[in-house]
């Protein structure tokens, strides 16, 4: 094992058909060690099916997916290497959260008491041998992430983990997955919950309709739209401020607001100053993920 | 080796197992009580009457008529054939609703991945999927032999204490008796495999559970009325009949015991090995075919 690729995740021109949608349209990314992924995506955009190509239990129309350069299926013992939580999976009504965890643990040559550390690390001891039938939804998503880490991997593989839990859940969960990161570790984590997500995420994925729509730093996402940030004025001559401010600045009216993009907020003020336009209000405003996301993804999100 | 292990902790980890095996066991005992009391019982009294009691005044019938009445009457007085055939059967006692519980069994371990969404987790596991399915053909096998040894525990001692209880030997030195005995546990194991391949072949539990008993229990007669109607009216031939074994249910009935071939009384029975490779060809035809499907299927 190359020391430097592990745990990286490379994507490269996956592509499925399910009949004439395209549900994943010649994708490609990576995703580093050491950092937490976002994954990104209206629904239908293909992150699901995305996500199980990447594990295998899809089998990809075109293209490839490895981790740590092997294909997950090529892997020995691949939840010593990647754990993973997917939307559509379930543990039998019938048998205790101890069981299925044994059950893996048996399957992939771990000892079972590796089943009652990770009930122990996911806050589930109390309710170990009590029927899955029973547990809540927050407890059944606990499971799942008690499931991908009893190999103790290096990479996780997340659907929409967050769904479910509770303002605590969800803060414990980025807990965990920060500090899983933290230790040199891979975390690609899909989810709806922007504002979660820009908390959590140091890169994201964008997809819509198959494709990728942007890839980065989410830092470097925001800024690298050309509307990342808008500049808000209050003016009572806004034609000749803008007439001031040259061809590279996008406007809009709204209400007495003008909306300046593709300039920035000291630009605004010198450029007022150069022409006495009166100020009434400059405000430099940061465009958030949800923003960015929502634009990215305008006109494309319509479920195929 | 683990998977096996795996899979067996599936079986055991849920109240299943335990429903079929009281089952099975509650049919063995039911079973096992006619088989010795009901039908052996039955036949070593009659042997024992007085010959006069069974045959009408010969003043009644025509003296050939009573003379084959007579001969009758004294082959099933035959107490060593009586003894032998009442050993065979109380041996394997409850055989048919035991195949038909392994077979669901089977089929259930297989359906469960997807009634309970657990196949993401199997497959995650393990992506080798042929294995996981071997894996369940072997656990099932396993499992089977067990219900085996249990049952014909059961069997051999209720049957031979009874046996006793009347004078007789337990008849176990007998081939006769013991190949029954021994193609019970080759029955069991292929119809837990059977099982597993139907589970895969119809994802949907429902679907499996439903086809599987169906077939079984319903599928031999209408087999059975299907092959006399075309001997009967279209092609009188011998292979007709014959063609029955080529039907799961009857194939291992004439494994176990070729005598009790439905068609017996009219066309020779086939051999006993001809149930053998059919069950097998079942078997292999479920098991390849299914993971054939399970290996190309998207889990989603
Ligand atoms: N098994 C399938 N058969 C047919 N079409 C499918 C199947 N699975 C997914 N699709 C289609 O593929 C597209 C992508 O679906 P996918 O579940 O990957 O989206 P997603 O990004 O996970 O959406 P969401 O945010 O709603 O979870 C959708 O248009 C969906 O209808
Ligand atoms: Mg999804």
């Amino acid at each position: 094992m190359t020391s430097t690729a592990d745990g990286q995740i490379v994507v490269s021109g996956l592509t499925k058909h399910y009949g004439r949608v395209r549900a994943v349209d010649d994708l490609s990314f990576t995703v580093q060690p050491g950092r937490v992924t976002g994954f990104l995506g209206p629904n239908g955009a293909g992150k699901t099916t995305t996500l199980r190509m990447v594990l295998n239990l899809v089998t990809p129309t075109s293209g490839a997916a490895t981790i740590s350069g092997q294909r997950y299926a090529d892997l020995a013992d691949p939840i010593r290497h990647v754990g993973a939580i997917l939307e559509a999976s379930s543990a039998h009504k019938g048998r205790s959260g101890r069981n299925h965890l044994r059950i893996q643990c048996a399957a992939a040559g771990l000892p079972l008491t590796r089943a009652d550390e990770m009930l122990e690390l996911v806050g589930l001891t109390p309710a170990a041998k009590r029927k899955f039938r029973g547990y809540s939804l927050g407890m059944r998503q606990r499971l799942g992430i008690a499931s991908a880490m009893l190999g103790n991997p290096s990479a996780l593989i997340l659907d929409e983990p967050a769904n479910g839990l509770d303002p605590e859940g969800i803060r414990w969960m980025r807990d965990l997955l920060r500090h899983f990161a933290s230790e040199g570790r891979t975390v690609l984590v899909s989810s709806h919950l922007l504002g979660e997500m820009e908390q959590l995420a140091d890169d994201v994925v964008i997809i819509a309709s198959g494709k990728l729509v942007a890839q980065g730093a989410v830092d470097d996402v925001v800024k690298g739209m050309s509307t990342s940030e808008q500049v808000r004025v209050r003016t009572p001559d806004a034609d000749k401020l803008v007439a001031a401010l040259g061809p590279d600045a996008k406007f809009s009216k709204d209400n007495g607001v003008l909306m300046l993009s593709g300039v920035s907020a000291p630009e605004v003020g010198a450029a007022a100053l150069r022409a006495g336009v009166e100020l009434h209000e400059l405000v430099a405003e940061r465009r958030d993920l949800e923003d960015v996301f929502l634009e990215l993804t305008a006109g494309k999100a319509a479920i195929r | 080796m683990r998977l096996i292990r795996s899979e067996l902790m599936k079986i055991r980890t849920t109240n299943v197992w335990w429903i079929f095996a009281l089952s099975i066991l509650a049919f063995n005992v039911l079973m096992l009580l006619i088989w010795t009391f009901g039908y052996t019982g039955d036949r070593l009294r009659s042997a024992k009457m007085p010959m006069e009691q069974m045959l009408p005044p010969a003043s009644e019938v025509p003296p050939e008529e009573y003379e084959r009445m007579r001969q009758e009457i004294l082959a099933s007085r035959d107490i060593d054939k009586i003894l032998i055939d009442g050993a065979t059967q109380i041996y394997t006692s409850g055989q048919f609703f035991i195949l038909l519980f392994i077979m669901l069994l089977g089929a259930i371990l297989m359906t469960n991945e997807f009634f309970h969404q657990t196949a993401t987790t199997t497959f995650l596991t393990t992506p080798q999927r042929t294995k996981v399915i071997l894996a369940k053909f072997a656990a099932i096998g396993f499992f089977s032999v067990i219900i085996w040894a249990v049952t014909t525990a059961v069997s051999v001692g209720g049957g031979a204490a009874y046996l006793a209880s009347q004078g007789y030997g337990a008849q176990l030195g007998e081939w006769q008796v013991q190949r029954p005995i021994l193609m019970n546990l080759l029955a069991f194991v292929l119809w837990g495999i059977l099982g597993v391949g139907l589970g895969v072949l119809l994802r949907s539990q429902i679907a499996a559970v439903v086809v599987g008993a169906v077939a079984y229990v319903i599928g031999s007669q209408a087999v059975q009325i299907a092959a006399f109607l075309v001997y009967e009216y279209l092609i009188k031939k011998d292979w007709v009949i014959q063609a029955m074994v080529g039907w799961p249910s009857v194939a291992s009935q004439v494994m176990i015991s070729p005598d009790a071939f439905m068609g017996a009384g009219i066309v020779a029975a086939p051999k006993w090995w001809v149930g053998l490779l059919v069950l097998i060809g079942y078997g292999l035809f479920f098991g390849v075919i299914g993971t054939l499907i399970t290996r190309k299927r998207d889990i989603t």
